[in-house]
């Protein structure tokens, strides 16, 4: 984990001191590479670890979670958005889970991320637009969501006890497989998955009624 | 470093060099090919000038876009301009990653497997990697924030979305006789029970229309519809980044015709020809030489179809996609389904 660590701290570091000193941006990024090649150097069996490269994906993930509330510009939170959702697909990936993680690139990745793309194209959002929360309550609503979350999240942490972070060994083979989610949906599953199904055919015949009322 | 993982690393990675050598070369020469097969049909000569019959007419092209000032319009949206020729460019190229393009050659003492990654889902793998092309298209028109630029890159995805379900759903019939996600496993069904071809007649001319849409080729190409859109999404781009578009587009097309090869003629398998008695490597080497020719035969056909055909209006095209192929799809679907129930297929 030393790898992960050095290479975060020193991304920590360049950015920090791009914010503060008014130097050109070339001065400051070629030492932190270089730094970042010498950890590569010293720690290059980290590079073999599953729990490299767990860890490294996850502070992508979170780093891209941030950029989608916090960045001004909707088009660029959108394309942090699919990263984001990349990180979660190799997350399946380490898990074994392959066809949950091309599941998860086809549908989240490439289908309802293009519709998020259409609609904010298409509404052409200007910047800071799309950030602006509402009144006071939504703001404190905002908080308490957030502190309920992290406590959520310390508690998870204490309760597991001695367990590692990161267990791939803990599925069985053949877990998340095509054939296993298809005996499940078909199978175990074969009612809510029929009804989610009728479920959707209705809402789209209702958004066509309700798209097509106005043209008339 | 473990010896074994060490072999692993070091295979796929002479594996990926060598493939993206090929591809890289391909798509400099199908630009000379489809310049000068396109002069023989409409009797010109084309360009014969650079080197023997033009042949070195593509490193000139290159050089000269090298070569030629890259703009970047002071109203464009900077990092997404910036990015978008790479988003388009990325996932016709990885695609080509899961087809297998020959089985396993014997060399130094072990067999190597002529395909980069074996993966069990391969067919899902090149469906999400070509959903992703959407993105480069999308951005490219949005950021440079021109009116005949949003319109291009706005047509062209909705037509790549709308054409890719008809193309999944022609897949599925692939799938059903099969019975693997794994394309290698496709080829050697093929091998065992004759190609998909003969059977899913319907499902391949879905198919093969659907990759035509996919890779904005004529009559699909919107996107170039001089007349209303100036140059579509790529209006603003010059030099480099412009030819990454075109790169993508050959990009796309060979990988298109690599798994039209490998769902529906077969892949690598050559018929009858375990007969000869060759050694095993140059069986192998045949078979890669199989292979390479039937993906040939299909890029013929994108130029060939290009100077035959005219351009669709964006109407009949959206009807095409969602009301005539689509229903064809599906009912192959039926089709195949009442061949493998009888044990047919």
């Amino acid at each position: 984990m030393h790898l992960l660590i050095g290479l975060i701290a020193t991304l920590v570091v360049v950015a920090f001191l791009r914010a503060l000193l008014p130097v050109r941006p070339a001065l400051l990024v070629a030492p932190g590479l270089v730094a970042a090649l010498a950890l590569f150097a010293v720690y290059r069996h980290d590079l073999l670890r599953l729990e490299f490269w767990a860890g490294a994906t996850g502070f992508i993930a979170i780093l891209s979670a941030l950029l989608i509330v916090m960045h001004p510009s909707p088009m660029v939170s959108v394309l942090f958005l699919i990263l984001n959702l990349f990180c979660i697909a190799f997350f399946y990936l380490m898990l074994q889970a392959e066809f949950l993680a091309v599941l998860e690139l086809i549908i989240y990745a490439g289908a309802i991320m293009v519709l998020f793309l259409f609609v904010v194209m298409l509404l052409n959002l200007r910047a800071e637009e799309g950030l602006r929360l509402g009144g006071g309550l939504e703001r404190y609503a905002a908080w308490a969501a957030g502190l309920l979350f992290a406590g959520l999240m310390i508690l998870a942490i204490q309760r597991r006890h001695d367990r590692p972070y990161f267990e791939p060994g803990a599925f069985v083979t053949g877990f998340g497989s095509a054939e296993d989610v298809g005996s499940l949906l078909f199978g175990k599953y074969l009612f809510a998955f029929e009804a989610a199904s009728v479920l959707l055919v209705a809402a789209m015949v209702g958004a066509v009624i309700l798209a097509k009322r106005r043209l008339e | 470093m473990d010896a074994s993982v060490a072999r692993v690393l070091i295979e796929a990675a002479v594996k990926i060099v060598l493939l993206l050598g090929v591809m890289l070369t391909t798509i400099a020469y199908m630009t000379w090919v489809e310049r000068r097969v396109s002069a023989w049909i409409q009797d010109r000569r084309g360009p014969n000038r650079v080197g023997p019959f033009g042949l070195l007419q593509p490193l000139a092209d290159g050089i000269k876009f090298l070569f030629k000032e890259a703009i970047v319009p002071p109203h464009a949206f900077r990092p997404i301009y910036l990015l978008a020729p790479v988003l388009i460019f990325v996932p016709s190229l990885v695609t080509f990653a899961v087809v297998p393009f020959g089985p396993t050659l014997p060399l130094f003492e072990t067999t190597i497997r002529l395909q980069v990654a074996d993966v069990g889902n391969g067919i899902l793998i090149v469906l999400a990697f070509s959903s992703l092309g959407v993105y480069g298209i999308a951005l490219a028109g949005w950021s440079s924030n021109n009116k005949y630029s949003l319109m291009g890159g706005l047509r062209s995805s909705a037509q790549l979305i709308s054409y890719e379900l008809a193309m999944g759903m022609a897949i599925v019939g692939v799938l059903m006789s099969t019975g693997s996600l794994r394309l290698s496993e496709v080829v050697a069904h093929q091998a065992a029970h004759g190609w998909n071809v003969l059977w899913q007649l319907p499902g391949f001319l879905v198919f093969l229309t659907a990759a035509f849409a996919e890779t904005n080729r004529l009559p699909f190409d919107l996107p170039e519809a001089e007349t209303e859109l100036v140059a579509g999404y790529h209006t603003e781009y010059s030099g480099m980044r412009f030819s990454m578009f075109y790169m993508a587009e050959y990009a796309n097309m060979i990988t298109a015709s690599a798994l039209a090869a490998t769902l529906y003629f077969g892949g690598y398998h050559v018929p009858g020809l375990a007969r000869l008695g060759l050694p095993a490597w140059g069986e192998a080497l045949a078979q890669v030489a199989a292979f390479c020719v039937k993906v040939a035969c299909f890029l013929f056909v994108y130029v060939w179809v290009r100077w035959t055909l005219p351009r669709f209006r964006y109407d009949q095209l959206m009807n095409l996609g969602w009301k005539v192929l689509l229903p064809i799809a599906l009912g192959h679907i039926l089709w195949v389904s009442f061949l493998v129930l009888r044990g047919w297929a």
